[in-house]
């Protein structure tokens, strides 16, 4: 929020998600929405993560258990298919790779510094049950 | 300023009655106030209800008061309470109760020397409304007694003032409103 | 307006409570959540019945406490709509975490408090004690002295809440018992003259409108605390006077009753007077004018808006009286009383600086009989004519035992 003085917000213990009008916010998709400076939307977390979740799309059940677990709403899905990581808002916390339940994990934590295509050239084999 | 106060138990009618009362007064340009002590009071206890009437607006507040009227509605508070607490010289006494004067003022001996007027208002309550509520017969007797308002006038407005209540229980409470009337003595 | 009207006399023989309910059913609530507790229990039965009837358009939810029945109105009153309860003394202790919140949020939220003591001892019937514990809570505070005043409170209290420079909740305080269930001839509005003068509603930042999204009841810390309540505080001391004000002047073009933020009587050329709040106030005036044909020039001061405090008013109000008797009926606990410390404040910079001093009565319901205040103002008198407080400055009117005094 700018540095304003008390006299010039708005009343109450209240936040606008967006300035102005908004139409048929269920049809549009959360990058194309115009959100507020007050909409935590537009901070990103990015500079927290110590570690990053790396996508194997080619394990991917599409089973939406990561994008149900995630604490930031970061795992990005369409039409119920996982497609990928909203880097701006996930802060690494790995909960989604704790409850990936392929085998193997189609999401690993990463150095933040690692690079992507390395990593997904040398992701793990299946383990046997033994 | 005219001051009542009633004597009577938890569930027998004695705040309806005064409200009751107060509306009919306050339909005259009067000004009324109409009362009554609470506490955690089950039905059967005794408690007290109060009516005030100027010509003025009422600014009193305060509870205690000397009334002019005491009215009894229930025969054995004469025994179990003190009716005459805060009595003025003059006060006048309408008791509920089925003995002649002279037998209750033997009975109660507090009572000697008061304006007292009798009339059995459980019983006429219970024969003509089929319950011992004996609130509006009191109001008839106090009518009588005071020469308030004209009888008819007076049932004219209860009629208006029970017009919630079944036909039945209605013109039953005028009937026991007119026997009051006639029967205080 | 799709609900049916009622046909009111121009006097109805009505007790505080009713009135209320009456005031409520015309306003034409949408929500009232409530948790009834004695002696408020009839205001929101009177609503519920009116709904039940027909005679409203609205809800009524019943919770599970009073903390719930108020976090109730503050949902309601978040997505939009008009909102009001009622309670008493221990539900309104619940309530006080919620107060907060409500006033914060700018929530116009109408709640009829019918004063009742605290416990313990259990007690149900009148005294201060719940209305002073909201003081601080950022409402507005109205306070009515007979049924008439909690009827037009009502209105006028809706009518400043939901003002947009406004936007505070509001509370009628109506002493328990002594207005509550006391009846006495209340003049009506009709139907239409009391929702014509409330208007209606008009939703600000309400939920409800899904084209501007909002979130309500924000965290902040130290970063911005402090600036929303500043703001609250600054609406409060600046914004709020002048509309209750205007809708006083309102509400006397619409029905011929006057009120004011002090309500003076026989102040003029007054030696000494009491200041005290709900029914005392019109008992002290009805002994006021007899004292004055005993010859002692005694007036009476009313305080009709608790909160905002009228600081500047009281002190004008209070011009040239020798000797003054703050009535608190409320136990301060260690203190002087909310009365005697606020009057202090009022009094203390202004050049004629009156005898002060404080008396506590009336707790649980105690009557404050005509007695008690004859005795007063011809103590009161005596400090004039010795040109000193004779007595200690804090005294306990009505109560058993040795006499109580302290300071």
């Amino acid at each position: 929020m700018a540095n304003t003085g008390w006299d010039e917000f708005e009343i109450g213990a209240m936040l606008r998600t967006f300035d102005g009008k908004i139409d048929d916010i269920a049809g549009t998709l959360q990058e194309d929405r115009a959100y507020s400076p007050n909409s935590s939307f537009v901070a990103s977390v990015a500079d927290w993560r110590i570690e990053k979740p790396i996508f194997a799309k080619d394990f991917c059940i599409d089973c939406q258990f990561c994008w149900i677990y995630c604490p930031d709403m970061s795992i990005i899905a369409r039409d119920k298919k996982m497609i990928g990581i909203d880097m701006d808002h996930c802060k690494g916390c790995g909960i989604c790779v704790e409850v990936c339940p392929t085998n193997p994990k189609s999401l690993l934590m990463f150095d933040e510094h690692s690079d992507e295509e390395t990593e997904l050239a040398q992701w793990p084999a299946k383990e046997e049950k033994k | 300023m005219l001051e009542i106060r009633w004597h009577s138990r938890a569930g027998q009618g004695a705040v309806t009655g005064a409200k009751g009362l107060a509306d009919v007064i306050s339909t005259t340009g009067k000004h009324v106030q109409a009362f009554a002590f609470y506490g955690s009071a089950k039905r059967g206890a005794a408690m007290t209800a109060y009516n005030r009437v100027d010509d003025k607006t009422i600014m009193n507040h305060e509870k205690y008061m000397e009334p002019d009227f005491v009215f009894v509605i229930d025969p054995a508070l004469v025994y179990t309470t003190d009716v005459t607490i805060n009595a003025k010289e003059n006060t006048k006494y309408i008791i509920t109760t089925h003995l002649t004067k002279e037998e209750l003022v033997e009975s109660q001996p507090k009572l000697e020397g008061k304006e007292i007027y009798t009339v059995d208002c459980i019983k006429i309550a219970q024969e003509t409304i089929g319950r011992p509520i004996p609130n509006t017969p009191m109001l008839g007797a106090f009518m009588k007694i005071s020469g308030m308002y004209d009888i008819e006038f007076f049932k004219d407005s209860m009629v208006r003032i029970l017009d919630k209540l079944p036909q039945k229980i209605i013109d039953a409470n005028m009937i026991a409103i007119q026997r009051a009337y006639d029967e205080v003595k | 307006m799709a609900f049916d009207k009622m046909e009111l006399k121009d006097i109805e023989v009505w007790d505080g409570n009713f009135a209320a309910a009456q005031a409520l059913r015309q306003c034409q609530i949408d929500v009232v959540a409530a948790y009834p507790i004695t002696p408020s229990t009839p205001i929101v039965e009177g609503y519920s019945k009116f709904l039940a009837d027909g005679y409203v358009e609205g809800e009524f939810v019943m919770v599970e406490s009073e903390h719930a029945a108020m976090s109730g109105c503050i949902g309601a009153s978040a997505a939009g709509g008009r909102v009001a309860t009622a309670t008493s003394s221990q539900g309104f202790a619940l309530m006080v975490e919620t107060l907060y919140q409500a006033s914060g949020m700018r929530l116009p939220i109408i709640l009829n408090v019918v004063n009742r003591a605290l416990a313990a001892p259990l007690n149900v019937n009148g005294d201060h004690s719940d209305m002073y514990l909201g003081r601080d809570s950022g409402w507005i505070q109205f306070d009515a002295y007979c049924p008439q005043d909690a009827y037009d409170l009502n209105f006028i209290a809706f009518k400043v809440a939901e003002d947009h420079d406004v936007r505070l909740p509001a509370m009628i305080h109506q002493d328990g018992f002594m207005t509550s269930h006391t009846a006495q001839g209340v003049h009506t509005l009709t139907d239409d003259q009391g929702y014509g003068f409330i208007g209606d509603f008009k939703p600000m930042n309400d939920m409800l409108d899904f084209e501007h999204p909002v979130t309500h009841g924000v965290q902040t810390e130290e970063d911005w605390h402090f600036e929303h309540k500043a703001r609250q505080h600054n609406d409060l001391m600046t914004k709020v006077f002048p509309k209750i004000q205007a809708a006083f002047d309102d509400f006397e073009k619409l029905s011929g009753r006057k009120y004011n933020l002090v309500e003076s009587y026989d102040m003029d050329d007054a030696d000494v007077c009491v200041v005290c709040l709900g029914t005392s106030v019109e008992t002290a005036r009805e002994v006021a004018t007899e004292m004055r044909e005993k010859g002692i020039k005694a007036g009476v001061v009313g305080i009709r808006v608790i909160r905002p405090f009228p600081f500047m008013e009281i002190a004008e109000a209070l011009k040239g009286v020798k000797a003054i008797a703050a009535l608190d009926r409320s136990s301060p606990n260690g203190a002087p009383g909310m009365l005697f410390n606020e009057l202090a404040g009022a009094l203390y910079n202004t050049a004629d600086r009156a005898m002060l001093s404080g008396y506590v009565y009336g707790l649980g319901g105690r009557d404050l009989t005509k007695k008690h205040l004859v005795d007063l103002y011809t103590e009161l008198q005596a400090n004039v004519d010795a040109g000193k407080v004779t007595t200690q400055l804090q005294q306990f009117i009505g109560v058993r035992g040795p006499k109580l005094s302290f300071l």
